[in-house]
């Protein structure tokens, strides 16, 4: 039948075709350790700001000029899919050799079992520039799984003239007071501006963080057995924030439902005086702040003390990648002192060593809050929550829909001290 | 579905009738009668093959291990070993009270969104049924939804949502509303904001297939409507929905099955909040594999909304087609 | 359509009907545009203006260096072409023999249809992926195009099977009567009034593949690879920063190739080409 053969035909052309394209693939897929010739590398890089890629780029570069037998290739990733890649390439065999990530996300992965210890391949000079704090916020079940290279902190970010006007004076010390902090924003309250705008539609990373400065731990225990606890120290970041909203009326209720940056353009056009921001938003105000804005950062704030969590940006290896010591090695020269500044510069974030951080201050001049930025630097730790498995379930499920609750004034203290409670039961039971 | 295929309406310009109501069931299967299905089964499989075989290897083939992974404990990890277990997930699943909610929230969701989309839909290809001007514009226009990325429309309504930078607040600051607020982040507007964004989404789709079911019905009836002395309302309701209902029902279905699934849009508008309002399905099970890795439970959800929406189609199309008959 | 002429109040109605609708459907990418050409200063102001105070051209130009629109333009178009072409390729003797014969295939195909729509695909994408990996066709473009086929084929088989079962029988037993084998039938019978039919499905074809998403994340990797929507999304950073004039700039310049294809087709959006769009 003349309908037979055409189906047939068909059918062969494209089992055929898809043999020929088959073929041709396997060249390309990067070279699996190969004992002759120069091994390649994959390295996903997230870098996003413009003075960040070239950096980026220039590394790789100097890298590759260096290491004939080692090459790099640079590739571009975002921040907003890196996560789904990796679940996908790291199941499935195929991540690329050198993994830009950050410890939030890539602890998940780690206790999973998919990335390589790196303490072996790590020189000295990197490891001792790195306060241990860092470090254990990279390390899952004493395996060093990344290298920590930018961190942020979240700072006040405040208009001197409107904070001049109000009367305030403009702190200088090495931190600031949270009380002297909430006085500042009822005072620089008016009429037609609030005292602060703070974006808090992702609110349970703040609290877990900024919350250290009251002594917050929430959880105990590492991996699968940890506990909640949710007591005083817990709720008194939170608790603070809600006076501050609702009874000094000084932070603007509808910026809490805002996320971080877009809060930004308020502040910018005098509506607050002050807004709590990632250190990196500095870049920003210098960049978009029109002509006579005049601003500045302010010192860490502080209760208990300055400590916020260190949720660095890292370089990782897959473990089951070819070439764990080669991409090892070129993480460390990726941190060292120079490049590890360069990149830092362009994206205004903290180096995580120490020498770089020096570097960074030497090239801007501490100007345009650098100073202060960097200064924050040296009270980021390890926070308890990074070592649980199942707190990104209760981050998504219980805490950031309960605490948006409470900031919107829906529901009580006590009863958002019973949901975290009650729900990281759920969360880890099942 | 065989009984769904055979009543549907088909236009009859080709043919060269003229009938007076909805036409009658499908002559196919009269025919076929005449001509014995048995002699043709076979014939009909080297046809489908070039299409059932990739289908079968990329498409069937994970959908069925998808399926089976919902009654087991896959989870993420390196060397991890996935054990069959049955029911158990569903069990688990029965106590999941953010499931059901997220469930319930994407039925809202989908309801409202499919019958508003509906109702706009039909609206508008009643318009460009008519002969107004600058209908080219109209219909250009009427597709643009259609030529960008979820992601991208996404990112643009966000934009517009904006409090500070978007014109949306402006409006609303325009028809009375004072103070200052953000629409998708309030706990009481965010779903109605993302259904607006979600009608906008599918009108495309819908308009032009109810366009086409407009245009090829017969002219004759509403003419004879209209000397009959009906209305425009009248003929809307008597004459042009009727003849329409098999589309409508067709088009209706799907477009609640791709709007219960609708991801993207939620994603990036709201990521689910504030408070889990508008966190639909899809998003839901999303979480449980990408975000947690657990693998088996998240197949369990899909394949319990699954059973349910086909469940609901079921019923839906079975009554809708029996009127029709 | 009606031939008595409209009254004119009822005309002027209809037009502002009309209106609105276009303001709804329209306003979104007239404020896209808008976007595109601001400064990222003018976007931190807090008033929103449709009208730039300071239009610039250098998203456009960051847009498309950076993300590299034309070559992720280019891919996008292979893989929509590629895959188009194999959905009609592979429907087209499907669907008639869905349409013609009764056979068991047809329930199942058909029920599969509506549950491979329900199912969230996104559990799929890691079996799928280590089946691709089988014949290495993973981070290729066309294993990408094969993907997107597999999952437009079933509303492309839906579509043209019901522009099938729209023309009658008589018509092919009519040339059979006249002597011409079967293949003839089809082709030059069955196919030219199938010619709707198959636009329509290529059209639905087309834009799900250039619009799609998540395959193109998950089984891509190369950046020389990437398609438009995912080249997009490297405007988006992290914690909600977002570039909003390159991405603008970007968004606007990769919807501009459809909207162009709309403007000339849409004249054909007559019953002609859709009509038995959902019929069957």
């Amino acid at each position: 039948m003349n309908v037979k053969h055409l189906a047939g035909v068909a059918l062969v052309a494209c089992l055929v075709a898809s043999c020929a394209t088959s073929t041709n693939e396997s060249d390309e897929t990067s070279d699996s350790g190969d004992s002759e010739g120069p091994v390649t590398l994959r390295f996903n890089s997230l870098a996003f700001q413009e003075p960040t890629i070239e950096a980026s780029k220039a590394i790789v570069d100097a890298w590759n000029a260096e290491h004939p037998d080692i090459q790099v290739e640079y590739v571009q990733g975002s921040w907003d899919s890196v996560h789904d890649q990796l679940v996908t390439q790291l199941q499935t065999g195929k991540a690329p050799d050198i993994i830009h990530d950050e410890s939030a996300d890539i602890s998940g992965f780690a206790r999973q079992g998919y990335l390589a210890d790196l303490s072996p391949y790590l020189s000295d000079e990197v490891k001792d520039a790195v306060p241990e704090g860092v470090w254990d916020a990279v390390t899952v079940d004493d395996k060093v799984i990344a290298a920590p290279t930018l961190l942020q902190s979240y700072m006040v970010f405040a208009n001197t003239d409107l904070l001049q006007q109000a009367g305030v004076d403009i702190p200088a010390g090495e931190t600031w007071a949270w009380d002297d902090f909430q006085a500042a924003a009822a005072k620089a309250t008016t009429d037609d501006t609030y005292g602060v705008a703070w974006g808090l539609a992702e609110p349970t990373a703040t609290v877990t963080s900024l919350g250290m400065n009251f002594g917050a731990t929430f959880f105990d225990g590492e991996g699968d057995d940890a506990d909640i606890t949710v007591g005083d120290p817990e709720l008194a970041l939170p608790a603070r924030i809600h006076e501050m909203t609702y009874d000094d009326q000084s932070i603007d209720p509808t910026s809490l439902t805002l996320s971080g940056s877009d809060a930004l353009p308020g502040f910018l056009h005098g509506k607050y005086a002050m807004t709590v921001q990632g250190s990196y938003v500095a870049q920003q105000l210098v960049q978009d702040a029109p002509e006579d804005f005049h601003w500045a950062v302010l010192p860490p704030l502080s209760a208990e003390s300055a400590a916020q969590a260190a949720n660095p940006q890292t370089l990782s290896v897959p473990a089951e990648s070819p070439h764990v010591e080669e991409a090892a090695e070129f993480i460390d020269y990726f941190m060292a002192a120079q490049n590890l500044a360069k990149v830092a510069e362009g994206d205004w974030l903290i180096p995580a060593s120490s020498e770089a951080s020096d570097a960074v201050a030497a090239d801007t001049g501490g100007d345009n809050g650098w100073n202060e930025i960097l200064n924050s630097g040296e009270y980021l730790t390890k926070a308890p929550f990074q070592s649980v498995t199942n707190y990104p379930q209760w981050d998504d499920q219980i805490a950031t829909p309960a605490l948006q609750k409470y900031f919107a004034d829906e529901i009580s203290l006590d009863e958002l001290q019973a949901e975290l409670t009650d729900g990281w039961a759920d969360v880890s039971g099942g | 579905m065989n009984a769904t295929r055979a009543e549907i309406a088909r236009p009859d310009r080709q043919a060269g009738r003229s009938r007076s109501g909805p036409t009658p069931p499908d002559g196919q299967d009269a025919q076929s009668r005449r001509k014995g299905p048995r002699r043709r089964r076979n014939e009909a499989l080297p046809l489908l093959l070039p299409a059932l075989l990739p289908v079968a290897l990329f498409s069937m083939f994970p959908l069925v291990q998808g399926i089976y992974l919902g009654f087991t404990d896959s989870r993420a990890g390196l060397d991890q070993v996935t054990h069959f277990t049955g029911l158990e997930n569903y069990r688990d699943l029965l106590d999941n009270g953010l499931f059901w909610e997220s469930f319930r929230i994407g039925l809202v969701w989908a309801f409202s969104v499919t019958i508003l989309q509906f109702v706009a839909s039909l609206g508008l290809a009643l318009l460009l049924n008519q002969d107004l001007r600058l209908r080219w514009l109209a219909r250009t226009l009427a597709l643009v939804p259609w030529a960008m990325p979820p992601v991208v429309i996404a990112i643009m309504w966000r934009m517009m949502f904006n409090p500070n930078s978007g014109p949306i607040n402006s409006w609303v600051r325009g028809l009375g509303f004072s103070g200052d607020f953000n629409l998708l982040g309030d706990f009481n507007t965010a779903l109605p904001a993302v259904i607006v964004v979600g009608v906008w989404v599918g009108m495309p789709q819908t308009t032009i297939t109810l366009l086409a079911g407009l245009q090829s019905m017969d002219s004759s009836m509403h003419e004879a409507a209209e000397v009959d002395g009906a209305g425009a309302l009248r003929r809307l309701v008597h004459v042009t929905l009727p003849s329409l209902r098999p589309i409508i029902a067709a088009i209706t279905s799907l477009d609640f099955i791709w709007n219960f699934n609708q991801f993207a849009l939620v994603y990036v508008l709201t990521r689910g909040g504030p408070g889990g309002e508008t966190m639909l399905p899809m998003l839901f099970s999303y979480n449980e594999a990408f975000r947690y890795g657990h693998y088996g439970m998240a197949a369990a959800m899909g394949n319990v909304m699954v059973l349910i929406i086909v469940a609901m189609l079921f019923f839906y199309l079975r009554n809708r087609l029996r009127e029709n008959a | 359509m009606s031939v008595r002429a409209h009254p004119t109040r009822t005309r002027s109605l209809q037009y502002v009907a009309l209106a609105g609708y276009l303001i709804f459907l329209g306003f979104p990418l007239l404020w896209m545009l808008s976007t595109a050409f601001k400064s990222s200063q003018e976007l931190a102001d807090i008033t929103p203006r449709l009208i730039p105070s300071d239009p610039i051209l250098d998203n456009f130009g960051d847009a498309i260096d950076r993300a590299d629109l034309v070559h992720a333009g280019a891919n996008s178009l292979q893989v929509a072409l590629a895959t188009t072409v194999l959905v009609i390729a592979m429907t087209l003797p499907a669907a008639y023999g869905l349409a013609r014969y009764k056979t068991w295939l047809r329930p199942v195909t058909l029920s599969w249809i509506l549950i491979g729509q329900v199912f969230p695909v996104i559990l799929v994408a890691i079996p799928l992926f280590l089946i691709l990996d089988q014949f290495s066709l993973t981070d290729s473009l066309v294993g990408l195009t094969i993907v997107h086929a597999v999952y437009a084929l079933p509303f492309g088989l839906w579509m043209l099977q019901g522009y099938i079962t729209a023309i009658p029988r008589d018509v092919e037993e009519a040339g059979a009567v006249d002597g011409a084998g079967r293949l003839r039938i089809l082709v030059s019978i069955i196919l030219p009034l199938l010619r709707p039919g198959v636009v329509a499905t290529a059209l639905f074809t087309f834009i799900a593949s250039w619009n799609e998403f998540f395959f193109a994340l998950v089984l891509i990797q190369d950046p020389d690879k990437y398609t438009l929507p995912r080249t997009l999304v490297r405007f988006v950073g992290a914690s909600d920063q977002v570039q909003l004039g390159p991405l603008a700039a970007g968004a606007l310049l990769a919807t501009l190739p459809s909207l162009v294809f709309f403007l000339l087709i849409q004249r054909r959006l007559t019953a002609g080409l859709l009509s038995g769009a959902v019929k069957g």
